[in-house]
C-alpha cells in the first residue's frame, strides 16, 4: 500500500535530476563566482533585456490581430475548406521555428523575392526604388514571430468560437447589428479569455525564442536568449551566461504563472462539470 | 453566419484568402522553390535544379538525419513513458501536493530552450555525472524539452476517461496493473500516439537547447541546417528543411491516419 | 421470450445490512447515521430528489465510498473495509460505463477473465449471461453499435457474470427514453423472477419506476431516511408529508381532530363538515389529512352520508382535461383541493357546488406540518 503511495515519485526523481538540478545550478553559479551578477549592469545586458521584451510585446500583439482576424473570418464566415485551413496554419506549430527565419530570407532578404522584385522595377522605370533592409532589423524577427506563433492564439479562438452559439449572432443580426457591432459586442467578449490565455502564451514563447533571432542573425538584434548562447559557447563566461538565463527564467516564470492563472480563469468562465 | 450579402462574403473569403498567402503561402512557397534553386539572381530562381535535394543523401546530412531520428524516437518514447508514469501516478495525489507536482511536470513547457541547454551543461560537465560530450546529454536536453508536452496530452487525456468505467471495472475484480493493461491504457491510446508524435516532431525541429550541448560527433539536422545557412550554403539548407517538414508533417499526418483506423470510422 | 433459468441461482443468497453509515464530503453530509436493511432476495428502492444520499449510500455498499462511521454487510459478512472486488457486487449505472474498445463478449467476460478462470467457463458463463438478458446474437458487436436498451442489457449481463450476492443499479433507466423505459422495466421485473435469489438495490428518483419494481422503498432527504416500508403501504400509508408528497400526487389538507372512536378510527373537522377517518397517533389538535386525487369521487348531492364514507362539500374552480382523465379543482373550506376522474361526458361549470365522496380507509392521517 505504502509502495503504491510513492509511485509518483520515479517522475519527480527524473525532473528533479534533468530538470531542477541544473535549474538550481544556473542561480547558483553567479553566486559562486566573484562579481557574477557584474554583466548584469552592462549596457549589452540592459539593451537585450529592453530588446527581448519589446519584441516579445510588438509580436504578442501582431499575433492577436492577425490571430482574431482569421478566426472571425475562418470561424463566421463559414467556407468550404475553412476546417482544412485551419488544419495547415495549426500544423505550423509543429515545426522547427527557424523554418519562418530561413524562409524569410529568400521573401525579404538581400537577394530575396521582394528586393529583387524592386531591383527590376528600378531598373525598368524612372525612379530608384531603394532595397528594403527590415528583415535585419527587429521587425523581421517580429514579423517572423508573428507567423510562427499565431496558430497559438488562432488555436483557442477557434475552439471559442465552436462554443459560440451561432443562434446568438444570427438574433444580433435580425435585430439589426451590424457585423462591425456584433464582433465588436458578441465575438469579442466571447473570445476574450482566449485572447488573454493566447496571448500570454505567446508572450511566454516570444521571450523564450531563439531560432528566428539566431537564424536571422541581425547584427544589432541581440535578445536574452542569444546573448546566453554568445556568453556560454562563445565566450565561454558560464557565470555570466547563469546571471542572464536566470533573469531569463524569472521573466518566462512569471509568464508562465500568468499564463496558468489566466487559463483557470478562462475555464471557470465557460462553466466546468458539476 | 456574420456576412449575408454575396459580395461581402467574397470580399471577407478574398481578404482571408490574400492573408493565408501573404503570412503562410508566400515564405513556404519560397523555402520550397529555394530548395530547386540552381541560381537566383532576379525575382525568381533563373534555372532548377534537384541537386540541392539530392544533396541532401550525401553523408554528412545523412548522418545529421540519422542523429536526428535516432534522438527523436529515443527522446520521444522516454517522454512518452515520463508523462504517462507521471499523469497516471498524480492520479492518486490530492490536494496542495498534487498543484506542485503539475507545476514541476509542465515547467519545462515554460523554460528557455537556451536556459535547458545551459543549466545540463553546467550540471553535467562536473562529477558525479558527466554527460558533456557524450550523445547522452544531447538526449537528456530533447527529452527535458518534449517531455511536458507528453505528460499534458496524456493528463488531458486521463481527465477526459469516465471514471465509472475504472471503478465498474474493479468492482468486476480486475486488479490495478489488470485495470491499467486493458482498460486505462488502451482507452488512453490516440492521446498517447499523439503524444509521441508531437513529441518526435518537436525533437526533430530543437535546436536552442541542442545548440548549447552537442557533441561534434552528434550533429543534428537543424544544428546541421543552420552551419549551411551560416557558411551562405541557403539553398541547401533550404533543401534540408524542406526535407525535415515533410519528415514532420508526414509522421504526424500518419500517426493522425492510424488514430482514425483505430478508431473504427 | 423464453429465458433459461440461471443454472446458479442458488448461490444468490446475500442481504444488505446498512448500520449507522455516515459519509461527509469535505464538510458536507451526504450520508447521516443511515440504517437499511435489505432483505436477501428481495429488490429495495432507494428515492428521494437529486442531492438526497441515495446514489451515496448505494456507492458505499459498492466500496468506491468509504463511509466515515457505521458499517455495512453482504450476506451478514461486515464489507466495510473490504475493496469493491472482494464485496460479491454486480454493478450499472447511469451511463452504463461499457469499456468501449471491447466488444459485447469482451465486456460480459472481463470479470470472469480479472479473476482468472479458464476459457471454456468463462465462455460458458458469458453466452448463458447474454441469453438472459436477451442478447446472444450481439456478442460481437462494440458498444457504439448498441441502442441504448441494448448497452443497458449487456450491462447488466456483465454484472451479473460474476455471480454476485448484490446487484446495485445506480438510476439505469433514465437515459432511456420513455417507452424502452417501461419495457426495461418489465424485463428487469422478469429477470428477477428467474433469479428469486438475487438481492437488488435499486437507485432512482422516479417513484414510479421504484413502485413499480420494488417490494420495499425507501425514501431519503438530506442524507436521511424519511420513511421505509413495503410499496404499497408507503404508498397508501405514508407516514409524513414529505413521502406523501414524493410518492405520487397527494391532496394535503389542514384538519382538527376532534376525538377518537372505537375501531381504529378518529373523527376530524374539515371548515364545518366532519370526517371519519383511520387514527393515527398524532400528537395535538391540528393534523393533515392526506387524500390521492384518483381516490375521490363525486357523489350526488342528495346522497346521504353512511356510514362506509365521507361526504364532502366543495365549490368547482376550474376543470382540466388531461384527455384519459379529468382532474378537478376545487375550494373546500378555503383549501384546494384536487380531484382526478375518469373522463365526464358533461363536465360541471367553475362555480358550481358538488358533494364529494371518499372512503375512509382511503384516507390518512398525518402530522401536522407546514408545506
Amino acid at each position: 500500500m505504502s509502495a503504491a503511495r510513492l509511485v509518483w515519485l520515479p517522475p519527480l526523481a527524473i525532473s528533479a535530476v534533468l530538470v531542477l538540478y541544473p535549474l538550481a545550478l544556473v542561480l547558483a553559479t553567479p553566486l559562486a563566482a566573484p562579481g557574477g551578477f557584474a554583466v548584469l549592469g552592462s549596457s549589452l545586458f540592459l539593451g537585450a533585456l529592453v530588446r527581448t521584451v519589446w519584441i516579445a510585446l510588438c509580436s504578442t500583439a501582431g499575433c492577436l490581430v492577425l490571430g482574431f482576424t482569421l478566426a472571425v473570418l475562418i470561424g463566421f464566415v463559414p467556407f468550404r475548406g475553412a476546417a482544412l485551413a485551419a488544419r495547415l496554419v495549426d500544423s505550423i506549430i509543429a515545426l522547427p521555428t527557424f523554418l519562418v527565419a530561413l524562409a524569410f530570407t529568400f521573401v525579404y532578404g538581400a537577394a530575396g523575392l521582394l528586393n529583387g522584385t524592386l531591383l527590376a522595377l528600378s531598373e525598368a522605370g524612372p525612379h530608384a526604388l531603394p532595397p528594403v533592409d527590415f528583415l535585419y532589423s527587429q521587425w523581421g524577427v517580429v514579423l517572423a514571430e508573428v507567423t510562427v506563433y499565431t496558430p497559438f492564439v488562432l488555436r483557442p479562438l477557434l475552439a471559442a468560437f465552436a462554443q459560440l452559439e451561432p443562434a446568438q449572432i444570427e438574433i444580433a443580426g435580425s435585430l439589426g447589428a451590424r457585423p462591425w457591432r456584433i464582433v465588436r459586442r458578441i465575438v469579442l467578449p466571447a473570445a476574450l479569455p482566449a485572447l488573454l490565455a493566447g496571448g500570454s502564451l505567446c508572450l511566454l514563447l516570444t521571450v523564450n525564442e531563439f531560432g528566428i533571432v539566431f537564424f536571422i542573425g541581425a547584427k544589432g538584434v541581440i535578445t536574452l536568449p542569444l546573448l546566453v548562447y554568445d556568453k556560454a559557447i562563445q565566450e565561454f563566461d558560464y557565470p555570466a551566461a547563469c546571471a542572464i538565463a536566470g533573469v531569463n527564467l524569472a521573466l518566462s516564470l512569471a509568464l508562465f504563472a500568468t499564463y496558468r492563472a489566466l487559463l483557470r480563469i478562462g475555464t471557470r468562465g465557460s462553466g466546468g462539470r458539476g | 453566419m456574420l456576412l449575408w450579402s454575396a459580395a461581402a462574403r467574397s470580399t471577407a473569403w478574398t481578404v482571408l484568402g490574400l492573408l493565408l498567402l501573404l503570412v503562410y503561402g508566400v515564405p513556404l512557397g519560397l523555402i520550397l522553390l529555394a530548395s530547386l534553386t540552381g541560381q537566383w539572381n532576379g525575382v525568381l530562381p533563373s534555372h532548377m535544379t534537384l541537386s540541392h535535394l539530392a544533396g541532401t543523401l550525401r553523408a554528412e546530412p545523412a548522418a545529421q538525419l540519422r542523429a536526428s531520428v535516432l534522438t527523436g524516437l529515443a527522446a520521444s518514447l522516454a517522454a512518452l513513458a515520463f508523462g504517462t508514469w507521471a499523469a497516471l501516478a498524480l492520479r492518486r495525489v490530492r490536494g496542495g501536493a498534487r498543484r506542485w507536482l503539475e507545476l514541476v511536470f509542465f515547467l519545462p513547457s515554460a523554460l528557455p530552450s537556451i536556459s535547458v541547454g545551459l543549466g545540463l551543461l553546467v550540471a553535467f560537465s562536473r562529477p558525479p555525472l558527466l554527460l558533456n560530450g557524450t550523445v547522452w546529454i544531447v538526449l537528456a536536453a530533447h527529452f527535458v524539452m518534449v517531455s511536458a508536452f507528453a505528460y499534458g496530452m496524456v493528463a488531458a487525456g486521463l481527465a477526459q476517461l469516465p471514471a465509472e468505467l475504472e471503478q465498474i471495472a474493479e468492482s468486476l475484480g480486475a486488479g490495478p496493473l489488470y485495470r491499467l493493461r486493458r482498460i486505462t491504457l488502451p482507452l488512453l491510446a490516440p492521446q498517447l500516439l499523439a503524444a509521441f508524435s508531437l513529441g518526435f516532431a518537436l525533437s526533430m525541429g530543437e535546436l536552442g537547447a541542442t545548440v548549447m550541448v552537442y557533441p561534434p560527433s552528434w550533429v543534428t539536422l537543424p544544428v546541421g541546417i543552420f552551419g549551411l545557412s551560416d557558411r551562405g550554403a541557403v539553398f541547401d539548407a533550404a533543401a534540408l528543411t524542406v526535407l525535415l517538414a515533410a519528415g514532420t508533417v508526414a509522421v504526424l499526418a500518419g500517426a493522425a491516419r492510424l488514430q482514425r483506423l483505430a478508431g473504427g470510422k | 421470450m423464453t429465458r433459461p433459468a440461471d443454472a446458479a441461482g442458488a448461490s444468490y443468497a446475500g442481504g444488505i445490512a446498512m448500520t449507522g453509515v455516515t459519509v461527509r464530503y469535505r464538510g458536507t453530509v451526504a450520508l447521516d447515521a443511515f440504517c437499511l436493511e435489505v432483505a436477501a432476495g428481495s429488490i429495495m428502492a432507494l428515492i428521494g430528489p437529486s442531492g438526497c444520499g441515495k446514489t451515496t449510500a448505494l456507492r458505499a455498499v459498492a466500496g468506491f465510498v468509504r463511509p466515515d462511521a457505521g458499517r455495512i454487510a453482504i450476506a451478514g459478512r461486515d464489507v466495510t473495509g473490504l475493496p469493491p472486488a472482494a464485496r460479491d457486487i454486480g454493478m450499472v449505472v447511469q451511463s452504463y460505463a461499457l469499456f468501449p474498445h471491447m466488444s459485447v463478449v469482451e465486456n460480459v467476460a472481463f470479470g470472469l477473465r480479472a479473476r482468472g478462470q479458464p476459457g471454456p467457463a468463462v465462455r460458458a458463463r458469458v453466452a448463458e449471461c447474454l441469453a438472459l438478458v436477451g442478447m446472444d446474437g450481439f456478442a460481437d458487436r462494440l458498444p457504439r453499435q448498441l441502442s441504448g436498451g441494448q448497452q443497458q442489457r449487456v450491462a447488466i449481463a456483465r454484472a451479473l457474470a460474476i455471480r454476485p450476492q448484490v446487484l446495485l443499479l445506480d438510476e439505469p433507466l433514465s437515459a432511456l427514453d420513455a417507452p424502452i423505459r417501461r419495457a426495461m422495466l418489465d424485463e428487469l421485473a422478469a429477470l428477477h423472477r428467474d433469479l428469486p435469489g438475487l438481492t437488488v438495490l435499486y437507485v432512482t428518483h422516479d417513484q414510479g419506476e421504484a413502485l413499480t419494481l420494488a417490494s420495499r422503498i425507501a425514501i431519503l432527504c438530506g442524507g436521511r431516511k424519511l420513511a421505509e416500508g413495503p410499496s404499497q403501504a408507503l404508498y397508501r400509508r405514508p407516514p409524513n408529508r414529505f413521502a406523501a408528497e414524493f410518492l405520487g400526487q397527494a391532496n394535503l389538507l389542514e384538519v382538527a381532530v376532534e376525538g377518537r372512536v372505537l375501531g381504529g378510527m378518529a373523527t376530524v373537522r374539515l371548515g364545518d363538515t366532519r370526517l371519519k377517518v383511520p387514527d393515527a397517533d398524532i400528537a395535538g389538535a391540528r393534523a393533515l389529512l392526506c387524500l390521492r386525487p384518483h381516490d375521490i369521487t363525486l357523489a350526488d348531492a342528495s346522497a346521504a352520508c353512511s356510514a362506509a364514507c365521507n361526504l364532502l362539500p366543495a365549490e368547482l374552480r376550474m376543470v382540466h382535461w388531461q384527455g384519459e382523465r379529468h382532474l378537478l379543482e376545487l375550494c373546500v373550506a378555503g383549501q384546494t383541493l384536487r380531484v382526478s376522474l375518469p373522463p365526464l361526458r358533461m363536465p360541471p361549470a367553475p362555480g358550481t357546488s358538488l358533494a364529494l365522496r371518499f372512503a375512509p380507509d382511503d384516507a390518512t392521517l398525518l402530522p401536522h406540518e407546514p408545506g
